[in-house]
C-alpha cells in the first residue's frame, strides 16, 4: 500500500520577491511521468515540505491552465516558511497533494464574479482569476477588489496591468492608510465595497483574507445584496495531515483540509461557525 | 462455537503460537501497573481482572510511528520507512478497546477511493455528497491491523469508572474481536468469531457441557449489571456549543493531555521533522498549541473551545460523520484525570434544554 506522507520532489527553479515578507516559489516536479499526471483545480493546497523543518499547507498560486510549474506564494511567519524563505533556485522541497475542495468552477459559470483579497489572500484568487481570463466566455464580469495594510504589500503586481486590460475586467486596489505618490483607493476592504458598490445581481463574491478581514468584510457583502449561498470563501486552518485524519482543521464536523478550504458564507453560518 | 479449555491448555498453546508470531498481552509490571507488552514469557501474561493502563490502540497507532526518511541536503529521493510484517496475536484485549480499534478503522482505513484527487468540487453551499471523513487509508495503521488476530477478554469486574454500555459496547461484546475468552472455573471459555481465530485456537478444548453452557449464560447475563456508571448519551449536542457549560466544566482541566493520549479512540497527531526523519506522533485537542497557526491566530484560544472540541469531536461530529460516537466507556480518561475530570458526568449532565 502506498504511503500517504511520501511527496513528490520538486525543484525550486525560480523564486519571486512579491512583498518584503512574501515570496512566490515556482516548483518543477523531478520526475515527469509525475508532472504529466499531476492535475488540480484553483483553491486546492499541496502540503509543502521542507526536509528536516516540515511541512505546512499552501495553496496554488497559478492557474491550471498556464502551468508547466507549481507556484506556491509563502510569506515568512513561522518554522517551515523562514526555513523556506532561506532557499534558493537549485534546492529540492517536497509537495503532496493535491487536497482540498477546490472553488466551485462549474457553480460560478455564468455568473458575475467579485474577487475581494487582502494581503497574500490574494494567491488562491489569482488562481481563479487566470482560471476565469483563459476561460473568458464561461464568465461574465470580473470584478477584482485588492487591498493591502501597504502599497509594499500588494502582491503579484505585474498581473495588474494585463487584469486592467482584460475584457469586462476591473481592478480595485486599495491600502489602509494614505501614502505617497498613491493614486488608487485608500481604505479597508469593506469601506471600499460600500464605495464600488459592485453588481449582486447574478453575482458571486469570492473572498480571501485575514479572518479580521473576513469578518467585516461579510455584512458589508450582504448589506450590498449578496446572498448567503453567493458569497464564498476560502480559510485558513491548521492543517498537518492534509488528509482529513490528523484531527485539528475541522469547523464543526467539516474538516477544512477535506471538506473545504472553500466554504460558501451559509454553510459557516450553518455550523455556527463551530471552530 | 463455545469450548472450553484449561489455563495450561490455553498457556501452552499461546507458547506454541509465539513461535510463529508476537504476542502481545498484558502484563503486570511490578509498582507501575499493568500494561500491554510484548509477551516473551507466556507466564508473563495477566489475564486477571484489572485492566491495562494504556489502551491496545498504542500497538495499532504507535506513540510514535516512522513515516519517511529524508535525503541529505539536494539528495534525490525520499524514502519510506516500511511497515512491519511479522503477525502478531494481542491477547486479553476487552470488548471496548477492540470496539475503539474498530472505530479507528473509520478513520484510518476507509474504503479505498480509485481517484487519485481527492474530491470532486463539492460545490459552495451544497453538502458534499463524498463520504464523510477520510478517502486515504493509512499503510502503517491497515498493515497493523492486517498483521494482528485479537484474542480478547470478557470482563468479570467492571471499576467505577467503567461505562461501555452507555455507549453500545457489553462487557462481552465480540465487535472486533477474533477470539473472545471468558474466565470460568478452572480455565476459560473460549468462542471463535472469525476464521483468523479458528486458525489458531480452532483445535483447542472441548465442547462446553450443557450445564456450563447454562453457568456461562447465567454469567454473562449479569455483566451488564455490575456497572454502576450510566450515562444518557444525546443524539446532538448542537443546541449547547455557545452555553457558558463549557467555561464551568473545563475549568479545573489542566491541559495535560493525558486523556486523549490513554483514550482507546483519540486519534489526533501531529507531523514532526526530527533532523532527516518524519514522525506520526500523538497529539491532543487539550494542548494550546494544537490548532495554533503561525500567524498567532488561535481559533480555539482557551481551555473552553478546546475541551468542547474534544467533547463535541466524541459525542457530535463523529457521530455525524460515522454515526457513531467516538467513545467506548473504557474510563481511562476518568480514572487518570489528576484532577478528576468526568467526561461521563460532564455528557450526562449536559444542559441541552438551554438554547444557543
Amino acid at each position: 500500500m502506498k504511503n500517504i506522507y511520501l511527496p513528490h520532489v520538486v525543484e525550486i527553479v525560480d523564486v519571486q520577491e512579491e512583498t518584503p515578507d512574501v515570496k512566490t516559489f515556482k516548483l518543477k516536479f523531478r520526475d515527469n511521468v509525475v508532472e504529466e499526471s499531476f492535475d488540480y483545480r484553483p483553491g486546492q493546497f499541496v502540503e509543502l515540505s521542507v526536509f528536516g523543518e516540515g511541512e505546512a499547507p499552501f495553496c496554488f498560486s497559478n492557474s491550471p491552465t498556464r502551468r508547466n510549474v507549481i507556484e506556491c506564494s509563502v510569506k515568512r511567519m513561522g518554522q517551515v516558511t523562514e526555513a523556506l524563505h532561506e532557499m534558493d533556485t537549485g534546492d529540492t522541497v517536497g509537495i503532496r497533494g493535491p487536497y482540498g475542495n477546490g472553488f466551485p468552477l462549474e457553480d460560478l459559470k455564468g455568473k458575475n464574479l467579485l474577487f475581494v483579497a487582502g494581503g497574500i489572500g490574494l494567491a488562491p484568487l489569482r488562481s481563479l482569476i487566470n482560471y476565469c481570463l483563459d476561460n473568458r466566455k464561461d464568465y461574465k464580469t470580473l470584478t477584482i477588489v485588492n487591498g493591502a495594510r501597504t502599497s509594499k504589500d500588494l502582491m503579484y503586481r505585474n498581473e495588474y496591468p494585463v487584469w486592467e486590460k482584460a475584457k469586462d475586467t476591473s481592478l480595485h486596489l486599495t491600502v489602509d492608510c494614505q501614502e505617497e505618490n498613491w493614486t488608487c483607493m485608500v481604505g479597508v476592504v469593506p469601506k471600499v465595497l460600500e464605495q464600488i458598490k459592485p453588481t449582486c445581481g447574478n453575482s458571486v463574491a469570492i473572498v480571501c483574507g485575514p479572518p479580521i478581514m473576513i469578518k467585516f468584510t461579510m455584512p458589508t457583502l450582504l448589506k450590498l445584496g449578496f446572498c448567503e449561498d453567493a458569497i464564498i470563501t476560502t480559510l485558513e486552518m491548521k492543517m498537518k495531515c492534509g488528509l482529513g485524519q490528523c484531527g485539528r482543521c475541522n469547523i464543526g464536523h467539516l474538516y477544512v483540509c477535506k471538506d473545504g478550504p472553500v466554504f460558501s458564507y451559509s454553510q459557516l453560518k450553518d455550523k455556527n461557525f463551530q471552530f | 462455537m463455545l469450548k472450553s479449555i484449561t489455563k495450561e491448555d490455553f498457556f501452552t498453546r499461546v507458547g506454541e503460537l509465539s513461535n510463529d508470531f508476537e504476542i502481545i498481552g498484558p502484563m503486570e509490571l511490578p509498582l507501575k501497573g499493568i500494561f500491554y507488552q510484548s509477551i516473551l514469557n507466556t507466564e508473563d501474561l495477566y489475564l486477571g481482572d484489572g485492566f491495562a493502563i494504556e489502551p491496545i490502540k498504542k500497538f495499532f497507532l504507535e506513540p510514535s510511528t516512522r513515516l519517511l526518511r529524508y535525503p541529505w541536503k539536494n539528495e534525490p529521493g525520499v524514502e519510506s520507512f516500511s511497515p512491519p510484517e511479522r503477525e502478531r496475536i494481542a491477547i486479553g484485549v476487552r470488548p471496548c478497546e477492540a470496539k475503539g480499534l474498530v472505530l479507528l478503522d473509520s478513520v484510518f482505513d476507509p474504503p479505498a477511493s480509485s481517484d487519485l484527487i481527492p474530491n470532486s468540487a463539492p460545490g459552495a453551499g451544497k453538502k458534499s455528497s463524498n463520504r464523510a471523513g477520510s478517502t486515504y487509508q493509512d499503510a502503517f495503521y491497515t498493515n497493523n491491523r492486517k498483521r494482528t488476530i485479537i484474542v480478547g477478554l470478557a470482563c468479570g469486574r467492571p471499576d467505577r469508572c467503567c461505562f461501555c454500555t452507555s455507549l453500545g459496547v457489553s462487557p462481552a461484546g465480540t465487535t472486533g474481536m477474533d477470539v473472545l475468552l471468558f474466565e470460568i472455573e478452572g480455565g476459560f471459555a473460549i468462542e471463535i468469531i472469525t476464521d483468523r481465530g479458528k486458525g489458531i485456537f480452532g483445535a483447542l478444548g472441548k465442547e462446553l457441557s450443557e450445564e456450563e453452557k447454562k453457568l456461562l449464560t447465567s454469567v454473562n447475563n449479569k455483566r451488564e449489571d455490575l456497572l454502576e456508571k450510566k450515562i444518557r448519551v444525546p443524539e446532538s449536542m448542537d443546541t449547547i456549543f455557545t452555553s457558558d457549560y463549557w467555561d464551568k466544566v473545563s475549568r479545573s482541566c489542566i491541559s495535560c493531555g493525558i486523556c486523549t493520549y490513554l483514550c482507546p479512540t483519540c486519534h489526533c497527531f501531529d507531523l514532526i521533522d526530527e533532523r532527516r526523519i518524519k514522525l506520526r506522533c500523538y497529539d491532543g485537542c487539550s494542548f494550546p498549541h494544537f490548532t495554533l497557526h503561525a500567524s498567532g491566530e488561535n481559533p480555539r484560544p482557551t481551555k473552553k473551545e478546546r475541551y468542547r472540541q474534544r467533547v463535541f469531536h466524541k459525542f457530535d461530529y463523529f457521530k455525524i460523520n460515522f454515526g457513531e460516537n467516538l467513545c467506548v466507556g473504557c474510563g481511562r480518561c476518568i480514572r487518570f484525570c489528576p484532577v478528576k475530570i468526568d467526561i461521563g458526568d460532564i455528557v450526562d449532565k449536559a444542559p441541552l434544554s438551554k438554547k444557543r
